[in-house]
């Protein structure tokens, strides 16, 4: 009965319906009071108890973690993945703590610094998944432009009034705002996705399949015609360029076992040519691909984007200066209404220059 | 080096999408809860990190790049973001020496 109530279903650890998933699927409770440990850590760390509850609200929240990862129905032990799976953990380890003590920390500037942990260690879980170039964009857009920016305007802002005060943290960054409606929210909005996640989304559809890959290889690596040739002439360096084409026109044929292509070899004879796994495009050139020859139209409108954040920037930050009516009629290249004596020997001498 | 072909990993999509939902929550509460204005805008960058976590990781498990493209839109969004708000932080301190959002609730009137 217990069981049935928190698990969904009456033997613990039971694959649910959803393998390709990854996750045993349930629709109990057990999802929720996962989500409320969490939160509950997350409120004795943000909220205003001394040292003994941020202490008790970090051992919590390690445990929650501890206990979503096995639940999660994963083990670290066994499998070819062993070393991706704790290099999973260390990152995702780095990447929590780093976020709860960038939002607890007193100290803006330390706040913005562990944010770059952040940001490393999401840079280590996306060459995880085998996405180096967002990887490194991030390292280099996000720890190198943005937070620079913030740090800027830290330091722009904290100046001490005085070399005494520097050590003095103002009240509002040592006290939260309303913790507890804070945690609420978020246990609501953590709620939603643990219990969609764990209950398995129907209409998710299975993972990409070993086919499926290799036709989205096929495609991009046929619009990369260098690179295209130089594969298969590295198999075959007597193959008579261009490759024939299927019956769809395309010079690239997917079977089970990767891409081919058929040709004429130097001997006359039409055959095949297998290209090997691993001149297929990198991951680069697939985003590369997708970013130009799929969404052009957005790139051209994240370009727009940066440009008028940049004028929006510039104008906002930019000093109001007060121009008097002087100023102002000179800015026209009118005469000025006071100090007529030094305007006028001012203009013979422009009027002498010129 | 086959990086392209090789499986998903014992790793399943849940787990980075678990992360990811844990990431947004503290941000989420970090955004609530405090008070610093640059804080608060540190902490939606929080989220959009998670974000881009779990697209990355939806991308990479329908091998399909357009997750990457997209996150790539949300570091231009997120740069833009940042230029902008800390360009309203600027002007707003110089009105007010104080990062305090709570000595702005005149502005909402």
């Amino acid at each position: 009965m217990l069981s049935t109530i928190l698990w969904g279903h009456d033997a613990p650890g039971k694959p649910g319906g959803l393998e390709p998933f990854g996750l045993v699927t349930m629709d109990g409770i057990l999802p929720y009071i996962e989500c409320l440990a969490v939160v509950v850590a997350l409120y004795l760390l943000v909220g205003r108890g001394g040292r003994g509850t941020k202490v008790l609200g970090v051992l919590g929240g390690f445990a929650s973690l501890a206990w979503i990862y096995v639940m999660a129905g994963e083990s670290i032990a066994g499998g070819d993945g062993v070393a991706r799976e704790v290099l999973f953990l260390i990152f995702s380890a780095i990447a929590i703590s780093a976020a709860v003590r960038m939002i607890t920390h007193d100290r803006p500037v330390y706040s913005a610094i562990n944010f770059v942990f952040v940001i490393l260690s999401s840079a280590g879980l996306f060459l995880l998944l085998e996405a180096e170039f967002m990887a490194f964009a991030l390292v280099i857009v996000y720890a190198g432009a943005v937070l620079v920016t913030y740090m800027f305007v830290l330091m722009l802002a904290q100046q001490a009034s005085s070399p005494d005060k520097v050590t003095e943290v103002p009240e509002y960054d040592r006290l939260a705002r309303e913790p507890a409606a804070a945690v609420t929210v978020g246990f609501i909005f953590l709620a939603t996705i643990f219990g969609s996640i764990y209950q398995g989304i129907p209409d998710l559809p299975p993972p990409a399949g070993t086919h499926d890959r290799n036709v989205t290889r096929a495609e991009v690596l046929e619009g990369l015609p260098r690179q295209f040739r130089s594969a298969v002439e590295s198999v075959s360096p007597t193959f008579q360029w261009p490759p024939a084409e299927n019956a769809d026109g395309r010079l690239i044929r997917v079977d089970e076992e990767g891409l081919y292509v058929v040709g004429k070899v130097e001997t006359g004879a039409s055959r095949a040519v297998r290209i090997p796994d691993d001149a297929g495009p990198r991951n680069t050139q697939f985003v590369g691909w997708d970013l130009v020859a799929r969404f052009p139209a957005s790139l051209e409108l994240a370009g727009i984007i940066l440009l008028l954040a940049m004028f929006g920037a510039v104008i906002l930050a930019r000093r109001q200066i007060e121009l008097g009516e002087d100023e102002l009629r000179e800015s026209v290249g009118m005469p000025r209404i006071h100090d007529w004596d030094d305007d006028d020997t001012s203009l013979d001498e422009e009027g002498a220059a010129t | 080096m086959i990086l392209i072909a090789s499986e998903f990993g014992q790793l399943a999509l849940a787990h980075y999408l678990l992360l990811s939902g844990v990431l947004f929550t503290i941000g989420l509460v970090g955004f609530l809860s405090r008070r610093n204005l640059i804080v608060m805008f540190l902490c939606t960058e929080l989220m959009f990190q998670a974000a881009a976590i779990a697209m990355v990781a939806a991308g990479r498990y329908y091998f399909d790049f357009s997750g990457q493209v997209f996150v790539i839109f949300i570091l231009t969004v997120a740069a833009a973001e940042a230029a902008l708000a800390l360009a309203l932080v600027v002007l707003l301190y110089r009105r007010k020496p104080t990062l305090n959002a709570e000595d702005w609730r005149d502005l909402r009137e």
